[in-house]
């Protein structure tokens, strides 16, 4: 069954850990601090709403629109993994920013790379077994499993809330 | 979500930095959401270079084995520590002012002879002159400061209600002299010494007593020695007080020292000539914060020709965006570093007059010297007026003014009342007015600029609760007309006819933050009228909008002087269930005080009316 990045926003305290350990996961050396220093972007985002910590990141969509919308061929699904990404699948990005406008999450942003503007989203950590985001998350907010697993969590809990 | 201030005309000037393009407060407090959860919650540890370490679900221990228990009361100490220094820094200051006043080498002249020679009387210091009571007083106070941990302070032997030094005295907590009292509670703070939460919060308690005494009382009683008691007089308030016409002098910070020097050299011909010179029509010296708090209440005296007051700590960056200030004079502390960015869009030139505040990217200081006052004022002028000149045509000044009273304190009170406090005691327990809410310290973004302080205040004197404002606090009532004494229409008919016969509103300033000690005077004098300890007295402490590290002090020392402390901002303790049981439960078994988090400021006003009412029950009254 492949695996999803599942939010619970209610579990979210603000902590920013999930997009340090996002952008040093996108860095040879892995280190944080390299990370912050050179200003690799995160590709998960904490937005407060209300006051409240809502993390947002790509859904990895099964018709994704900005696949659809990229002309250069750049942004592609890849059908055994389900991920979506823009780097390293053969075409490069051209910077037009018609998959930033197609995404109806806002999850794909724009960074300088190698002198070029290029778009930049989640590739879903390809080649680790947890992304890293899901991994640094010390609330339990962000989790990693088959959507089956988290829905059937999500039952019982509503579940027992009914006779609670 | 943006929040606004509760002030029309601070919330004018941020709509014009935003149009200008500048970011202030309000804009960056947005930037910085959201803010990381364990940080709030106090569990969060940087001590050691294994961390930092926080407290989550996954890892209940940090790194060498401490507990949220441990992290929260350490970091917690550790905030206070940085507010008992900052006192003791401002104390020092004065002890060393009062001393050179008294050898003849300061602008200065001793402001209350009487109190000097009454608290000398009090301390045990002999002497023929005024001159050598202010002298030993100075270096009594200066030793005091000094001596070791395990000499007990002098001040709280004099000046605490017999039965608090009972209490203090079964928990250990009599403190010795300040500085070691900070040296003893940062060693216990190292990572891996003390990591006892309970001897950790008590040490809190200890050197905010510490505090208390000496950065509180002892501040107060001897700036009224060298500047003069506050008396109750007129003041104004708000940015419409600015006049473009002359050179404005913003007197910003909290030590009056320099600012006092500045407002007498700025009425000398000498510098009236210079202003005129240069095409101004005079000087004004403007308020700031608690400096200007200090100056306002003691405009009947050694602060006479004192401008208005501007507005509190958030206001800074707002006062300057008029275009109309010259310089501002930052004293110790409460400078942002950000008035930097807004002085530099217009020609406003910051200096610091304290040798301890350096701003980065100000490169004019003028360390405030008692010796060298007289020429720094003048210095400070000349600057001024320099700066004046390069006034471009870029200004702004709101429309908004208001007018108060200000100047209340123990003896201002009893002079009104005809040397007695019987009257007040009389209206209480008549039940006229209900009790009194000291509400004070800072302002921040959190609580929307004042509007929680404000919402509070008009919720308690609905309730015929009295209030009494220092601090932050002050300057947000005082703008908002609540210094008024024709506000009295807002307050319960019982308040509001105590107030409307005696032409007194129903929000007393009792001025800057270090006027709280003022009020512990007040409570005491109360205690020891009704024969009773504090802690029976129908009062309670809030710090609707508490920000920094001087605030957690005070608002231990209320809870240490058997009072209900109402904090509007939650603490950042609540990673740790044991502190915070202990701050709002536990601790009431053993000061009689304790800590009320309501962040609803009418739920808040309601349960301090509660507490108000179980402590007249419980006087019979």
């Amino acid at each position: 069954m492949r695996k999803e990045v599942m939010i619970d926003a209610s579990k979210c305290n603000g902590c920013l850990s999930c997009t340090v350990a996002c952008s040093a996961a996108h860095i040879p050396s892995g280190d944080p601090l390299e990370a912050l220093l050179t200003g690799e972007p995160s590709r998960i985002a904490v937005y407060s709403v209300h006051g409240k910590a809502v993390p947002i990141t790509c859904r990895h969509c099964d018709e994704p629109a900005c696949v659809n919308a990229c002309m250069a061929g750049a942004m592609q699904k890849n059908a055994e993994s389900g991920r979506v990404k823009n780097e390293n699948t053969g075409h490069d990005c051209i910077g037009c920013w018609m998959c930033v406008m197609a995404c109806p999450y806002g999850v794909i942003n724009q960074r300088e790379k190698e002198g070029r503007s290029v778009a930049v989203k989640c590739d879903g950590c390809v080649g680790r077994s947890v992304p890293a985001c899901v991994e640094s998350c010390p609330n339990g907010a962000l989790t990693y499993g088959p959507v089956n697993e988290y829905a059937e969590t999500k039952q019982r809990q509503a579940a027992a809330s009914q006779v609670a | 979500m943006t929040r606004r201030s509760a002030h029309a005309s601070t919330n004018q000037m941020l709509e014009r930095t935003r149009d200008m393009g500048l970011k202030t407060i309000f804009d960056r407090y947005d930037a910085q959401q959201p803010q990381c959860g364990f940080g709030m919650q106090g569990v969060c540890c940087q001590l050691c270079s294994h961390g930092p370490c926080r407290i989550t679900p996954k890892s209940p221990r940090a790194i060498c084995g401490a507990t949220a228990d441990t992290i929260v009361a350490r970091n917690f100490l550790k905030l206070e520590v940085h507010g008992a220094a900052a006192y003791s820094h401002h104390l020092e200051e004065v002890a060393k002012t009062l001393k050179a006043t008294a050898e003849g080498k300061t602008p200065f002249t001793i402001g209350d002879e009487g109190k000097l020679k009454e608290v000398c009387k009090a301390v045990g210091i002999k002497g023929n002159s005024t001159k050598e009571l202010a002298i030993a007083l100075s270096d009594v106070i200066l030793n005091e400061l000094r001596k070791g941990s395990d000499d007990p302070l002098a001040l709280v032997k004099i000046f605490a209600p017999k039965t608090r030094l009972e209490a203090w005295e079964k928990l250990g907590l009599i403190p010795g002299g300040v500085h070691s009292e900070i040296r003893d509670a940062l060693t216990k703070t190292m990572s891996n010494i003390t990591t006892d939460p309970v001897d950790l919060l008590l040490t809190t308690l200890r050197l905010a007593i510490a505090t208390g005494y000496m950065g509180l009382v002892g501040t107060i009683t001897l700036q009224d020695i060298l500047l003069g008691t506050p008396q109750i007089s007129e003041a104004n308030a708000d940015l419409g007080e600015i006049d473009p016409k002359k050179v404005n002098i913003l007197a910003h910070g909290h030590v009056p020292l320099m600012a006092t020097a500045v407002l007498q050299a700025a009425q000398t011909p000498e510098m009236i000539k210079l202003a005129k010179a240069a095409g101004a029509e005079g000087i004004d010296v403007l308020g700031s914060m608690c400096t200007g708090q200090e100056l306002l209440q003691r405009s009947g005296h050694s602060a006479k020709g004192m401008g208005a007051q501007m507005g509190n700590w958030l206001a800074q960056e707002y006062i300057v965006a008029t275009g109309a200030i010259d310089l501002v004079m930052m004293d110790m502390n409460c400078s942002i570093p950000g008035l930097k960015e807004v002085a530099d869009r217009f020609h406003t030139e910051l200096v610091s007059v304290d040798s301890i505040l350096r701003m980065a990217g100000v490169d004019k200081n003028v360390d405030y010297a008692p010796e060298k006052a007289a020429e720094q004022a003048k210095e400070l002028i000349t600057m001024a007026i320099e700066t004046y000149k390069k006034r471009g045509n870029d200004i702004v000044i709101p429309k908004n003014k208001a007018k108060g009273v200000v100047g209340f304190g123990v003896e201002s009170i009893l002079g009104a009342l005809g040397g007695s406090l019987d009257p007040l005691l009389d209206v209480i327990k008549k039940g006229l007015i209900k009790g009194a809410v000291a509400v004070v310290g800072c302002t921040n973004n959190r609580n929307g600029h004042d509007s929680a302080g404000l919402q509070l205040m008009e919720e308690l004197i609905k309730k015929d609760i009295l209030v009494i404002s220092a601090g932050c606090m002050s300057s947000a009532a005082q703008i908002e007309g609540m210094q008024d004494p024709v506000s009295a229409a807002k307050a319960g008919p019982g308040l509001r006819a105590v107030c409307e016969k005696l032409s007194i509103p129903p929000v007393l300033s009792f001025g800057s933050c270090v006027d709280i000690g003022r009020i512990g005077v007040l409570v005491t004098a109360l205690a020891d009228a009704l024969n009773v300890d504090p802690s029976q007295l129908p009062v309670a402490a809030s710090a609707p909008e508490y920000l920094e590290q001087k605030a957690v002090a005070d608002g231990v020392f209320a809870v240490a002087f058997g009072l209900l402390t109402h904090l509007g901002p939650v603490p950042p303790v609540t990673g740790s269930p044991l502190v915070t049981q202990i701050l709002t439960q536990d601790v009431e078994g053993l000061t009689g005080g304790k800590v009320l988090v309501e962040l609803d400021m009418v739920k808040a006003a309601d349960a301090i009316e509660a507490h108000i009412m179980t402590k007249r029950q419980g006087l019979g009254i």
